[in-house]
């Protein structure tokens, strides 16, 4: 067990978290997962899911109703001192102060974690950088675009030098210029030895910055690790979306009706192409590709055909 | 934590809480002097002399730091909440005492120039001496202490309520507080009913301030009961914080 936990960034152990109240909600059923030091880490999972609430707790804000979890070693219930030694959180839809400059953010808050004016303003000066925040240093938060402040606030946390940062939805409410902006500046900070823990609901930041993840379904681990083993649980591994009508799959292939078009999953790149070739003989536009990792999701939470219309 | 990093904290969260703000908008510094000299324009134009610019001087200190208090305990923490910065802290080597002191001393320092402001005005007067600073200094601090914890009382039993009614009711408590007791005004106009000033923090610190100054007969006896009401609504408001205030959620 220790051994295990010199090796491991994060490790959660049957974590269980219930809100009581006038309903309670059990929000984490037993979550056990394990992040190794100097790996970006995510949480995938629909809102809801519980990705916030184990975040939360693992970042010792929130105490847990039943197992443990440990921060390079550290139990977040018993040592959350020693924990908060080595985390920085950026939270959901966290916002800035808007008389603040990112200089400020990067700089006071390596002083809050007792780094010397002099080491604080290095940081600082390295932890804009890295973020491509230094040219704006100085301009007040309130001018700034969505994109930058958020990367104002990784900054923050980045200047402070903990070893762990979490990250609760680093990019919701960006758009996709600002969104790569943010993802480029978290691999550089794996690739500058950070361990990275975050989540998201968006499949395409979790399958393009991710080293391993996890789908989250109702308090569950639906799955864990990296992005090929994910997709190798389901057997599909093709599909083809058709547009217009069409009734002529065989039954053994799964069809998602989405309005007026199809989507056929299928477990051959053979059928993919034969099914392609029926589809355009008969002047249906179709194309086919991989499955992604969204489609893998949507199986593993419930099935292809288990949506609203 | 060492007490070293706690006190360093605590000063630096209110140096971060006080000085971009100070230095960006420093029309606020104007604002806040302007609302604490409100009173003070009826009375010079309907003074019928008197000391009655002195009451109002001396109203106008007391305002000056019981308003940015309980604005502190409310609007600063319901504020913190929203941008989630409170969040950030918590995960810090930040000790919980060092962000609710910082948070309440951060608007002190941006009320210092309205209260030397009024104080100077006061002493040109003839009635803040050093001999009364003395005593006046440690009433100021009383009162922001009275009113920073009930603000931070309130924020915390009212942890659902939106920012825009945290917001409403410290603005209601801060005039509540200010403006309609003995504070801008003597007690002693209030005749049989001035006992009522004691119960109220900030015309009971009024009372003592005048009292210093020799605007109102106050016995030793008196003056001591004044003091410990002060000092006891403090630690009642403090001890019902700590019964419901959770640094880290349950």
């Amino acid at each position: 067990m220790w051994a295990e936990l010199e090796l491991s960034a994060v490790k959660s152990v049957g974590l269980c978290k219930v809100y009581r109240g006038k309903d309670e909600v059990e929000a984490l059923k037993g979550v056990s997962i394990d992040v190794s030091k100097g790996e970006l880490f995510t949480l995938l999972g629909p809102n809801g899911a519980g990705k916030t609430t184990f975040l939360r707790i693992i970042s010792t804000q929130l105490l847990a109703s039943g197992g443990d979890a440990y921060v390079l070693g550290h139990s977040v219930t018993r040592e959350a001192e020693e924990v908060r030694e080595h985390i920085a959180v950026v939270p959901q839809d966290v916002a800035t102060y808007n008389n603040f400059t990112p200089w400020e953010y990067a700089y006071y808050f390596a002083r809050l974690r007792g780094i010397s004016s002099s080491e604080a303003r290095l940081k600082a000066r390295v932890a804009l950088r890295a973020v491509d925040m230094w040219e704006l240093r100085d301009r007040m938060c309130q001018t700034l675009s969505g994109g930058e402040r958020r990367r104002a606030i990784i900054a923050s946390v980045l200047s402070s030098n903990a070893d762990v940062l979490m990250l609760d939805e680093p990019t919701s409410g960006l758009d996709a210029v600002a969104r790569r902006g943010v993802w480029s500046a978290l691999r550089g900070l794996v690739r500058a030895g950070k361990t990275i823990l975050l989540t998201t609901h968006m499949m395409e930041e979790a399958e393009m910055i991710s080293d391993r993840l996890a789908i989250v379904n109702n308090g569950n681990v639906v799955a864990c690790g990296r992005l090929d083993e994910i997709k190798g649980l389901v057997k599909e591994r093709f599909r083809v979306v058709i547009n217009g009508d069409f009734k002529q799959i065989s039954g053994h292939t799964e069809v998602v009706k989405l309005g007026d078009r199809s989507i056929a999953y299928l477990k051959t790149q053979d059928e993919a192409v034969d099914l392609l070739k029926t589809t355009l003989g008969m002047n249906l536009r179709a194309e086919y590709s991989p499955v992604t990792l969204e489609d893998v999701f949507v199986k593993l939470v419930g099935g292809f055909n288990n949506h609203e219309d | 934590m060492k007490i070293s990093k706690v006190i360093q904290d605590t000063f630096l969260i209110a140096w971060i809480k006080s000085y971009p703000d100070f230095r960006r908008n420093p029309l606020m510094l104007l604002l806040l002097a302007m609302i604490s000299s409100i009173p003070l324009f009826f009375m010079l134009m309907f003074s019928s002399g008197g000391n009655v610019i002195v009451h109002g001087l001396i109203g106008a200190m007391v305002s000056s730091v019981s308003f940015v208090g309980v604005m502190a305990g409310i609007q600063d923490i319901s504020w913190d909440r929203y941008v989630k910065i409170r969040e950030m802290m918590v995960a810090m080597p930040v000790h919980p005492a060092s962000y609710a002191l910082g948070i309440a001393l951060a608007p002190l320092l941006v009320s210092i120039p309205s209260l030397v402001f009024f104080g100077a005005l006061t002493a040109y007067l003839g009635f803040l001496t050093l001999e009364t600073l003395v005593c006046v200094v440690p009433a100021l601090i009383v009162v922001w202490a009275v009113m920073s914890t009930m603000g931070f009382m309130i924020s915390t039993y009212l942890l659902k309520s939106s920012t825009m009614v945290l917001n409403n009711l410290s603005n209601l408590l801060g005039i509540g507080f200010i403006f309609i007791p003995p504070v801008y005004f003597s007690e002693a106009q209030l005749g049989s009913l001035s006992w009522v000033s004691v119960i109220i923090p900030t015309s009971n610190v009024a009372g003592l301030i005048r009292s210093y100054m020799g605007l109102l007969p106050l016995s030793v006896e008196v003056v001591i009961v004044r003091w410990a009401v002060l000092i006891s609504t403090t630690l009642a408001f403090i001890i019902l914080t700590f019964i419901r205030a959770r640094w880290r959620e349950k």
